[in-house]
Protein backbone atom coordinates (compact mmCIF):
# COMPACT_ATOMS: atom_id res chain seq x y z
CA UNK A 1 0.00 0.00 0.00
CA UNK A 2 2.77 2.50 1.16
CA UNK A 3 4.92 1.11 -2.14
CA UNK A 4 1.50 1.71 -4.91
CA UNK A 5 1.21 5.34 -2.89
CA UNK A 6 4.69 6.06 -3.29
CA UNK A 7 4.79 4.81 -6.88
CA UNK A 8 1.48 7.02 -8.03
CA UNK A 9 2.40 10.03 -5.74
CA UNK A 10 2.21 12.20 -8.71
CA UNK A 11 -1.02 10.81 -9.95
CA UNK A 12 -3.03 10.54 -6.83
CA UNK A 13 -1.86 13.99 -6.11
CA UNK A 14 -3.21 15.79 -9.25
CA UNK A 15 -6.24 13.80 -9.51
CA UNK A 16 -7.01 14.60 -5.53
CA UNK A 17 -6.52 17.89 -6.54
CA UNK A 18 -8.60 18.17 -9.57
CA UNK A 19 -11.05 17.02 -7.28
CA UNK A 20 -10.96 19.29 -4.87
CA UNK A 21 -11.00 22.27 -7.52
CA UNK A 22 -13.72 20.67 -8.97
CA UNK A 23 -16.18 20.37 -6.62
CA UNK A 24 -14.76 24.48 -5.64
CA UNK A 25 -16.08 25.22 -8.63
CA UNK A 26 -19.43 23.48 -8.55
CA UNK A 27 -19.86 25.51 -5.63
CA UNK A 28 -18.67 29.01 -6.09
CA UNK A 29 -19.92 28.42 -9.52
CA UNK A 30 -23.50 28.19 -8.49
CA UNK A 31 -23.39 30.84 -6.38
CA UNK A 32 -22.39 32.95 -8.62
CA UNK A 33 -25.30 31.60 -11.22
CA UNK A 34 -27.49 32.08 -8.22
CA UNK A 35 -26.30 35.57 -8.00
CA UNK A 36 -26.65 36.31 -11.81
CA UNK A 37 -30.57 34.33 -11.88
CA UNK A 38 -31.86 37.07 -8.55
CA UNK A 39 -31.19 39.75 -10.97
CA UNK A 40 -32.42 38.54 -13.74
CA UNK A 41 -35.79 37.20 -12.43
CA UNK A 42 -34.83 33.49 -12.74
CA UNK A 43 -35.37 30.77 -10.10
CA UNK A 44 -31.77 29.14 -7.80
CA UNK A 45 -30.71 25.87 -8.70
CA UNK A 46 -29.62 23.35 -6.50
CA UNK A 47 -26.03 22.03 -6.69
CA UNK A 48 -27.29 19.14 -8.54
CA UNK A 49 -29.35 21.42 -11.17
CA UNK A 50 -26.55 23.77 -11.73
CA UNK A 51 -23.69 20.81 -12.62
CA UNK A 52 -26.16 19.06 -14.85
CA UNK A 53 -26.74 22.90 -16.64
CA UNK A 54 -24.70 24.08 -19.40
CA UNK A 55 -23.07 26.86 -17.43
CA UNK A 56 -20.61 24.37 -15.32
CA UNK A 57 -20.40 22.29 -18.44
CA UNK A 58 -18.93 24.94 -20.49
CA UNK A 59 -17.07 26.15 -17.68
CA UNK A 60 -15.02 22.85 -17.33
CA UNK A 61 -15.43 21.88 -21.15
CA UNK A 62 -13.63 25.52 -22.00
CA UNK A 63 -10.44 24.84 -19.69
CA UNK A 64 -10.41 21.30 -20.44
CA UNK A 65 -9.93 22.07 -24.07
CA UNK A 66 -7.15 24.59 -23.87
CA UNK A 67 -5.46 22.23 -21.33
CA UNK A 68 -5.21 19.29 -23.82
CA UNK A 69 -4.46 21.86 -27.00
CA UNK A 70 -1.68 22.87 -24.85
CA UNK A 71 -0.10 18.98 -24.71
CA UNK A 72 -1.01 18.33 -27.98
CA UNK A 73 0.35 21.21 -29.65
CA UNK A 74 3.73 20.74 -26.72
CA UNK A 75 3.84 16.56 -27.88
CA UNK A 76 4.27 17.78 -31.12
CA UNK A 77 6.01 21.08 -31.68
CA UNK A 78 8.68 19.23 -29.51
CA UNK A 79 9.40 16.94 -31.71
CA UNK A 80 10.34 19.90 -34.88
CA UNK A 81 11.24 23.14 -32.82
CA UNK A 82 13.98 23.30 -29.98
CA UNK A 83 15.10 26.04 -27.52
CA UNK A 84 18.67 26.10 -26.21
CA UNK A 85 19.32 25.84 -23.30
CA UNK A 86 16.14 24.54 -22.03
CA UNK A 87 14.97 20.76 -20.55
CA UNK A 88 12.04 21.03 -21.92
CA UNK A 89 13.52 20.97 -25.35
CA UNK A 90 15.31 18.25 -26.89
CA UNK A 91 19.12 18.32 -28.64
CA UNK A 92 19.75 21.27 -30.80
CA UNK A 93 20.77 18.73 -33.84
CA UNK A 94 18.11 16.30 -32.80
CA UNK A 95 14.91 17.80 -34.60
CA UNK A 96 12.59 15.42 -36.33
CA UNK A 97 11.57 12.15 -35.53
CA UNK A 98 14.94 10.25 -35.01
CA UNK A 99 16.18 7.21 -36.20
CA UNK A 100 14.29 3.33 -35.08
CA UNK A 101 17.53 2.81 -33.43
CA UNK A 102 16.86 5.97 -31.44
CA UNK A 103 13.83 5.61 -30.94
CA UNK A 104 14.33 1.75 -30.05
CA UNK A 105 11.39 0.18 -32.08
CA UNK A 106 11.30 -2.64 -34.55
CA UNK A 107 14.61 -4.52 -34.80
CA UNK A 108 16.28 -2.26 -32.41
CA UNK A 109 13.53 -2.54 -29.89
CA UNK A 110 14.52 -4.25 -26.68
CA UNK A 111 13.23 -6.91 -24.46
CA UNK A 112 11.55 -4.66 -22.46
CA UNK A 113 9.99 -2.69 -24.69
CA UNK A 114 6.31 -2.29 -25.11
CA UNK A 115 4.53 -4.99 -27.50
CA UNK A 116 3.53 -2.58 -30.00
CA UNK A 117 6.81 -0.65 -29.91
CA UNK A 118 8.24 -4.79 -31.02
CA UNK A 119 5.60 -5.44 -33.57
CA UNK A 120 6.53 -2.98 -36.75
CA UNK A 121 4.50 -2.21 -39.06
CA UNK A 122 1.02 -0.44 -38.44
CA UNK A 123 0.71 -1.19 -34.81
CA UNK A 124 4.34 0.32 -34.34
CA UNK A 125 3.42 3.57 -36.57
CA UNK A 126 -0.08 3.95 -34.06
CA UNK A 127 1.91 3.61 -30.84
CA UNK A 128 4.70 5.86 -32.06
CA UNK A 129 1.63 8.40 -32.12
CA UNK A 130 -0.35 7.28 -29.57
CA UNK A 131 0.75 10.29 -27.04
CA UNK A 132 -0.37 13.14 -29.36
CA UNK A 133 -3.17 11.29 -30.94
CA UNK A 134 -4.96 10.74 -27.57
CA UNK A 135 -3.90 14.19 -26.53
CA UNK A 136 -5.42 15.67 -30.08
CA UNK A 137 -8.81 13.48 -29.61
CA UNK A 138 -9.02 14.42 -26.15
CA UNK A 139 -9.01 18.60 -27.34
CA UNK A 140 -10.99 18.05 -29.85
CA UNK A 141 -13.50 16.14 -27.89
CA UNK A 142 -13.53 19.14 -24.90
CA UNK A 143 -13.63 21.45 -27.57
CA UNK A 144 -16.93 20.26 -28.74
CA UNK A 145 -18.20 19.72 -25.53
CA UNK A 146 -17.28 23.17 -25.48
CA UNK A 147 -19.41 23.98 -28.09
CA UNK A 148 -22.71 22.09 -26.89
CA UNK A 149 -22.82 23.45 -23.69
CA UNK A 150 -21.55 26.73 -24.26
CA UNK A 151 -24.52 27.16 -26.92
CA UNK A 152 -27.14 25.76 -24.20
CA UNK A 153 -25.61 28.44 -21.27
CA UNK A 154 -25.47 30.99 -23.99
CA UNK A 155 -29.16 30.62 -25.35
CA UNK A 156 -30.20 30.73 -22.46
CA UNK A 157 -28.59 34.17 -21.87
CA UNK A 158 -30.56 35.39 -25.13
CA UNK A 159 -33.56 34.39 -23.68
CA UNK A 160 -33.31 35.81 -20.91
CA UNK A 161 -32.79 38.83 -23.02
CA UNK A 162 -35.28 38.29 -25.17
CA UNK A 163 -33.24 37.09 -27.90
CA UNK A 164 -33.90 34.67 -30.45
CA UNK A 165 -31.76 31.44 -29.70
CA UNK A 166 -28.40 29.92 -31.71
CA UNK A 167 -28.24 27.03 -34.28
CA UNK A 168 -25.26 25.19 -33.34
CA UNK A 169 -23.60 26.74 -35.94
CA UNK A 170 -24.33 29.88 -35.20
CA UNK A 171 -23.27 29.67 -32.17
CA UNK A 172 -19.25 27.92 -33.15
CA UNK A 173 -19.61 31.22 -35.23
CA UNK A 174 -20.27 33.64 -32.05
CA UNK A 175 -18.28 36.04 -29.93
CA UNK A 176 -19.08 34.40 -27.18
CA UNK A 177 -17.66 31.31 -28.20
CA UNK A 178 -13.95 32.31 -29.76
CA UNK A 179 -13.85 34.73 -26.28
CA UNK A 180 -13.99 31.88 -24.55
CA UNK A 181 -11.88 29.91 -26.73
CA UNK A 182 -8.84 32.51 -26.84
CA UNK A 183 -8.74 33.49 -23.51
CA UNK A 184 -8.09 29.91 -22.75
CA UNK A 185 -5.39 29.25 -25.26
CA UNK A 186 -3.62 32.51 -24.96
CA UNK A 187 -2.85 31.35 -21.30
CA UNK A 188 -1.87 28.23 -22.53
CA UNK A 189 0.49 29.47 -25.04
CA UNK A 190 2.12 31.99 -22.73
CA UNK A 191 2.15 29.48 -20.01
CA UNK A 192 4.74 27.05 -22.45
CA UNK A 193 6.23 30.05 -23.19
CA UNK A 194 7.72 31.19 -20.07
CA UNK A 195 8.68 27.67 -18.73
CA UNK A 196 10.94 26.99 -21.91
CA UNK A 197 12.65 30.32 -21.53
CA UNK A 198 12.78 30.63 -18.40
CA UNK A 199 13.88 26.98 -17.61
CA UNK A 200 17.25 27.97 -19.39
CA UNK A 201 18.09 30.53 -16.72
CA UNK A 202 16.29 29.33 -13.55
CA UNK A 203 17.05 26.15 -11.02
CA UNK A 204 14.41 23.91 -9.15
CA UNK A 205 16.11 21.34 -7.37
CA UNK A 206 15.05 17.93 -7.63
CA UNK A 207 12.68 18.89 -10.00
CA UNK A 208 12.93 17.24 -13.23
CA UNK A 209 11.11 20.05 -15.19
CA UNK A 210 14.41 22.05 -14.39
CA UNK A 211 18.60 21.40 -14.95
CA UNK A 212 20.05 20.08 -12.03
CA UNK A 213 21.59 23.72 -10.43
CA UNK A 214 25.16 23.56 -11.45
CA UNK A 215 24.24 23.56 -15.05
CA UNK A 216 25.13 25.78 -17.81
CA UNK A 217 22.85 27.78 -19.26
CA UNK A 218 23.29 26.66 -22.43
CA UNK A 219 22.88 22.86 -21.49
CA UNK A 220 19.85 21.45 -23.60
CA UNK A 221 18.00 18.39 -22.74
CA UNK A 222 19.30 17.71 -19.08
CA UNK A 223 16.74 17.12 -16.07
CA UNK A 224 17.49 16.45 -12.53
CA UNK B 1 -11.94 2.06 -4.05
CA UNK B 2 -8.91 3.62 -3.11
CA UNK B 3 -7.41 0.44 -3.14
CA UNK B 4 -8.05 -0.69 -6.58
CA UNK B 5 -6.72 2.78 -7.51
CA UNK B 6 -3.19 1.80 -6.54
CA UNK B 7 -3.23 -1.58 -7.05
CA UNK B 8 -3.43 -0.57 -10.50
CA UNK B 9 -7.02 -1.94 -10.96
CA UNK B 10 -8.58 0.56 -13.13
CA UNK B 11 -11.53 -1.37 -13.95
CA UNK B 12 -14.46 -0.57 -11.21
CA UNK B 13 -13.23 3.04 -11.19
CA UNK B 14 -13.31 3.84 -14.78
CA UNK B 15 -17.09 2.37 -14.91
CA UNK B 16 -18.26 4.42 -12.80
CA UNK B 17 -16.40 7.49 -13.91
CA UNK B 18 -17.46 6.43 -17.45
CA UNK B 19 -21.00 6.56 -16.29
CA UNK B 20 -21.28 9.64 -14.29
CA UNK B 21 -19.44 11.09 -17.51
CA UNK B 22 -22.49 10.06 -19.86
CA UNK B 23 -24.86 10.98 -17.87
CA UNK B 24 -23.56 14.63 -17.54
CA UNK B 25 -22.68 14.33 -21.53
CA UNK B 26 -26.53 13.41 -21.79
CA UNK B 27 -27.90 15.93 -19.53
CA UNK B 28 -25.65 18.97 -20.93
CA UNK B 29 -25.89 17.88 -24.73
CA UNK B 30 -29.73 18.14 -23.95
CA UNK B 31 -29.62 21.51 -22.04
CA UNK B 32 -30.28 20.33 -19.11
CA UNK B 33 -32.25 16.79 -17.98
CA UNK B 34 -35.49 16.29 -19.08
CA UNK B 35 -36.06 19.19 -21.60
CA UNK B 36 -38.56 17.28 -23.96
CA UNK B 37 -41.19 17.24 -20.66
CA UNK B 38 -40.04 20.61 -19.62
CA UNK B 39 -40.65 21.80 -23.49
CA UNK B 40 -44.74 20.98 -23.03
CA UNK B 41 -44.68 21.96 -19.91
CA UNK B 42 -43.43 25.54 -21.53
CA UNK B 43 -45.86 25.54 -24.27
CA UNK B 44 -48.86 24.35 -22.06
CA UNK B 45 -48.22 27.44 -19.67
CA UNK B 46 -47.83 29.72 -22.74
CA UNK B 47 -51.58 28.15 -24.20
CA UNK B 48 -52.98 28.82 -20.44
CA UNK B 49 -52.28 32.07 -21.05
CA UNK B 50 -53.20 33.15 -24.73
CA UNK B 51 -56.70 30.97 -23.64
CA UNK B 52 -57.08 33.11 -20.57
CA UNK B 53 -56.60 36.24 -22.65
CA UNK B 54 -59.38 35.11 -25.27
CA UNK B 55 -61.30 34.04 -22.39
CA UNK B 56 -61.13 37.38 -21.19
CA UNK B 57 -60.04 35.82 -17.74
CA UNK B 58 -57.14 38.72 -16.91
CA UNK B 59 -56.92 37.25 -13.35
CA UNK B 60 -55.67 33.70 -14.70
CA UNK B 61 -53.58 35.76 -17.19
CA UNK B 62 -52.06 37.52 -14.67
CA UNK B 63 -51.62 34.33 -12.71
CA UNK B 64 -49.20 33.40 -15.59
CA UNK B 65 -47.28 36.18 -15.81
CA UNK B 66 -44.12 36.13 -13.73
CA UNK B 67 -44.22 38.72 -10.49
CA UNK B 68 -41.85 40.97 -12.24
CA UNK B 69 -43.51 41.51 -15.49
CA UNK B 70 -47.68 41.33 -13.47
CA UNK B 71 -45.70 44.00 -11.36
CA UNK B 72 -44.30 45.77 -14.33
CA UNK B 73 -47.33 46.10 -16.13
CA UNK B 74 -49.15 47.26 -13.36
CA UNK B 75 -47.35 50.00 -12.68
CA UNK B 76 -47.10 50.99 -16.42
CA UNK B 77 -50.30 51.08 -16.91
CA UNK B 78 -51.41 52.21 -13.54
CA UNK B 79 -54.24 49.87 -13.09
CA UNK B 80 -54.62 46.44 -11.48
CA UNK B 81 -53.13 43.90 -13.42
CA UNK B 82 -55.83 42.00 -14.50
CA UNK B 83 -57.52 44.85 -16.01
CA UNK B 84 -54.43 46.08 -17.89
CA UNK B 85 -53.46 42.62 -19.19
CA UNK B 86 -56.41 42.22 -20.99
CA UNK B 87 -56.10 46.21 -22.60
CA UNK B 88 -52.87 44.97 -24.34
CA UNK B 89 -54.81 43.66 -27.44
CA UNK B 90 -51.98 40.58 -27.39
CA UNK B 91 -52.90 38.34 -30.04
CA UNK B 92 -54.44 34.87 -28.62
CA UNK B 93 -53.35 32.11 -31.11
CA UNK B 94 -51.98 28.56 -29.35
CA UNK B 95 -48.37 27.92 -29.48
CA UNK B 96 -46.83 26.52 -32.46
CA UNK B 97 -43.11 25.98 -31.52
CA UNK B 98 -41.17 25.95 -28.10
CA UNK B 99 -37.45 25.91 -27.79
CA UNK B 100 -36.18 25.49 -24.43
CA UNK B 101 -32.90 26.45 -23.16
CA UNK B 102 -31.60 26.13 -19.24
CA UNK B 103 -34.08 27.53 -17.25
CA UNK B 104 -35.82 29.66 -20.26
CA UNK B 105 -38.16 28.94 -22.93
CA UNK B 106 -39.46 30.88 -26.40
CA UNK B 107 -42.50 29.77 -27.27
CA UNK B 108 -44.15 30.84 -31.09
CA UNK B 109 -47.89 30.96 -31.48
CA UNK B 110 -49.50 31.53 -34.45
CA UNK B 111 -49.21 35.76 -34.32
CA UNK B 112 -46.97 36.72 -31.45
CA UNK B 113 -43.25 35.64 -29.77
CA UNK B 114 -43.41 34.50 -25.73
CA UNK B 115 -40.92 34.42 -23.68
CA UNK B 116 -41.03 32.32 -20.42
CA UNK B 117 -39.08 31.23 -17.34
CA UNK B 118 -38.92 28.48 -14.93
CA UNK B 119 -39.88 29.46 -11.19
CA UNK B 120 -40.43 27.23 -7.97
CA UNK B 121 -44.04 27.27 -9.16
CA UNK B 122 -43.82 26.48 -12.91
CA UNK B 123 -43.66 28.39 -16.03
CA UNK B 124 -44.65 31.71 -16.36
CA UNK B 125 -44.39 34.01 -19.31
CA UNK B 126 -42.03 37.09 -19.14
CA UNK B 127 -42.89 39.18 -22.79
CA UNK B 128 -45.55 38.46 -24.39
CA UNK B 129 -46.52 40.86 -27.56
CA UNK B 130 -43.12 40.76 -28.90
CA UNK B 131 -41.57 42.07 -32.34
CA UNK B 132 -38.51 41.51 -33.83
CA UNK B 133 -35.75 43.83 -33.79
CA UNK B 134 -33.08 42.24 -35.95
CA UNK B 135 -30.04 41.90 -33.88
CA UNK B 136 -31.58 43.69 -30.79
CA UNK B 137 -33.38 42.21 -27.98
CA UNK B 138 -37.58 42.19 -29.09
CA UNK B 139 -39.53 44.57 -28.22
CA UNK B 140 -42.40 43.16 -26.19
CA UNK B 141 -46.27 44.90 -25.14
CA UNK B 142 -45.60 43.11 -21.64
CA UNK B 143 -42.23 42.65 -20.21
CA UNK B 144 -40.15 42.35 -17.08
Amino acid sequence: MRKALRDNGLSICFGLLFLAALVGQAFAGRADYNDRQLVEGGAPASLVQYVASGDFAVDLAENWQSEYLQFFLYVFATVWLVQRGSPESKLVGKTGTESDEEQKVGRYATEDSPEWARAGGWRTAVFARSLGAVMGALFMLSWLAQSVAGRSAYNADRLAQLQDPLSWTGYVGSADFWNRTLQNWQSEFLAIGTIVVVSVYLRQRGSPESKPVGDPHDTTQDTG
Amino acid sequence: MFDLVVSGNYAFVWRIVISVACGLAVCWAAAGCGTGQRGEEAEAAADAFVTALAEGDGAAACGLLSPDAAEQLAAEEGKPCEAAVLEQGLPTDSAEETDVWGDRAQVRTGGDVLFLVELAEGWKVVAAGCAPQGERPYECEVEG
